[in-house]
């Protein structure tokens, strides 16, 4: 099974090809913005190295968010597109569970994992994973001090959990466990999605040949609108 | 030939598909006018939402109704700004995906020249001629040398002119967007009750001001009696839209009829005005330009209204017509929210940085 998968929706921009579950070519680069002039050039490379065609694919994956609002479109314009026109299968995962599945097995052990992503504001996007990965609920966006709420309470005070942090805003996510008494380690993986990692789980999540709907941006938040005033003449 | 053009830069989605026989095979527009009705104006974080959800489903529309395949095409062409630059990158993303799959060429389409070149897709037209430009963002007059060739002779120092039919809409109570309403209730109303400024009018050059009539037109309304509900009489929405119809057109015809002058001093021989963008299908300024134009020894061209407004077959147009002269992109183009036709034109005076 020949996957392309990609990400957009955060710090880095990054491209993979996964072949029989082996990655046969990535790129990854941090980059704040950028996104849209690199995307579809990293896609070319990694299709060139790997010396795949559009048209050998089985399937194109990519993160629908949640992550930077223009972000997560431009992934999503692209994998849209590149369905369209190749007339693909486009599969998504979260970025939360690209990071999660990032996070090395000897880091998980018999700890619960909370991946936390920026938002760019005062809150952040979180989720918690048990120690085997399965999500502890659904993808939230809530503000540091309000993580512990999605930590299983396995007993009291300290022991009460062991936990491994993930993503571009652990530090902030650390420091508020901190203060609310829950000892926490900073997990060593990729602090943003890995392509390759999408690819990956795309592809274990998917019978090949099953038909998918098309992926739905995953936003957390609504668009920041304000009503106008009272008008002053209504009709 | 035939090309894909798509339009993501407002509140229009849009997928075309044009030839090069200047057929329009295909013309699929989606308004996003009821999103936005509630916020009373466009909300960019809506707008560029509203375009990921329905640009993939209106391109494949668009090849169907064309009767060809993706294979077909010759070219994919995309809105790469000016505009609302979430809404652009959902275009210009779709339309690089579209570009690598296919193997056919990229092409980065500036939205004003899409508007700009409308005029030669609906009938013969050579280089060079007049262009009005007005639409909600921009109030332009510009001489169109050739593709990619432009020439400012004037622009708007403050509002787009169709800015100011939106603002005078809410004002009255007409709703977004403004525009048609404000056209349809002039048609009803007295123009010399309610005496309104022509800002620039007599003034040499080709510049606009729409600020200071907008201003006029509020201090009006608010000088009106209203009823408890704070509505303005039937015929007091009629005059004052009728007033701000004919303070616009007095306007447009003197600043046009400036720029029909700089256009003679340096291009003889047979001559054109072309009016473009979403406030060229107002009917009433259509026919006081054509009188203009037709005094002046110009021919007018004024496209359909549905060409006037978004669309995505001006943006194919416009990539059939670069495709032609060479003019393809990488896909690493970056897209942009500010984006001059004519980069080297001297900023107006007293102009804000957005003019």
């Amino acid at each position: 099974m020949r996957i392309l998968g990609f990400d957009t929706a955060t710090n880095a921009c990054s491209t993979a090809i996964v072949r029989d579950g082996r990655v046969v070519a990535r790129r990854l680069e941090p980059m704040a913005r950028g996104h849209a002039e690199r995307l579809m050039p990293m896609i070319l490379e990694v299709m060139d190295e790997a010396g795949e065609d559009f048209s050998a694919l089985d399937a194109v994956a990519v993160t629908n968010g949640p992550g930077a609002f223009t972000g997560l479109r431009i992934g999503l314009a692209a994998a849209r597109g590149l369905a369209l026109a190749g007339r693909l299968p486009c599969l998504a995962v979260t970025t939360l569970e690209a990071v999660a599945a990032g996070v090395p097995e000897a880091e998980l052990h018999e700890r619960q994992l909370l991946v936390v992503l920026d938002a760019k504001r005062a809150d952040v996007y979180a989720q918690a994973f048990a120690p085997d990965l399965t999500p502890m609920g659904e993808p939230r966006a809530l503000l540091p001090d309000e993580l512990p709420t999605l930590l299983m309470a396995g007993g009291k005070g300290r022991d009460r959990c062991a936990v491994v942090v993930a993503g571009d805003a652990a530090g902030r996510a650390l420091a508020a466990l901190d203060a609310a008494g829950i000892t926490a380690i900073r997990s060593a993986a990729l602090d943003s999605p890995d392509a390759a990692v999408v690819a990956g789980l795309a592809a274990a999540r998917w019978t090949p040949g099953a038909m998918v709907a098309k992926p739905r941006p995953l936003y957390l938040r609504p668009p920041s609108t304000t009503t106008p005033k009272k008008r002053r003449r209504t009709r | 030939m035939r090309v894909l053009g798509i339009e993501t830069s407002c509140d229009e989605t849009a997928a075309a598909v044009v030839d090069g026989e200047r057929r329009i095979l295909a013309d699929e527009v989606l308004s996003q006018q009821d999103d936005h009705r509630p916020f009373g104006g466009i909300v960019p974080e809506v707008a560029a939402r509203a375009h990921l959800e329905h640009i993939d489903g209106l391109i494949e529309r668009a090849v169907e109704k064309a009767g060809i395949t993706f294979a077909d095409l010759d070219a994919v062409a995309a809105t790469a700004g000016p505009g609302l630059i979430g809404g652009v990158l959902v275009g210009a993303m779709t339309a690089k995906a579209l570009s690598a799959v296919l193997k056919k060429p990229f092409i980065a389409v500036n939205h004003l020249e899409g508007h700009a070149l409308t005029a030669r897709l609906i009938g013969n037209l050579d280089f060079p001629y007049l262009l009005l430009l007005v639409s909600g963002g921009h109030c332009q007059l510009l001489v169109v040398e050739g593709v990619g060739r432009y020439r400012r002779l004037g622009t708007t120092i403050d509002d787009a002119l169709g800015e100011a039919f939106d603002k005078t809409a809410i004002m009255l109570g007409l709703g977004y967007p403004g525009g048609p309403a404000v056209e349809t209730w002039a048609a009803k109303g007295e123009p010399k009750r309610f005496p309104l400024p022509r800002p620039l009018k007599g003034r040499p050059g080709c510049d606009f001001s729409f600020s200071g009539l907008k201003t006029k037109v509020r201090q009006t309304v608010e000088a009106l009696p209203q009823d408890e509900n704070g509505k303005l009489t039937d015929n007091d929405i009629a005059d004052i839209c009728a007033a701000f119809q004919a303070a616009v057109e007095d306007v447009l015809a003197n600043r046009t009829a400036n720029a029909i002058a700089a256009f003679r001093a340096r291009h003889l021989g047979p001559a054109a005005l072309v009016v473009a963008g979403g406030v060229a299908a107002n009917a009433a300024i259509r026919k006081r330009l054509a009188a203009l134009a037709s005094e002046q020894g110009f021919r007018f061209i004024a496209p359909p209204p549905r060409l006037c407004t978004d669309n995505g077959a001006m943006i194919a147009w416009a990539g059939i017509e670069r495709l032609r002269a060479g003019l393809t992109d990488g896909l690493d183009f970056a897209a942009r929210p500010r984006w001059p036709l004519d980069p080297d034109a001297p900023a107006a005076a007293g102009a804000g940085v957005k003019a």
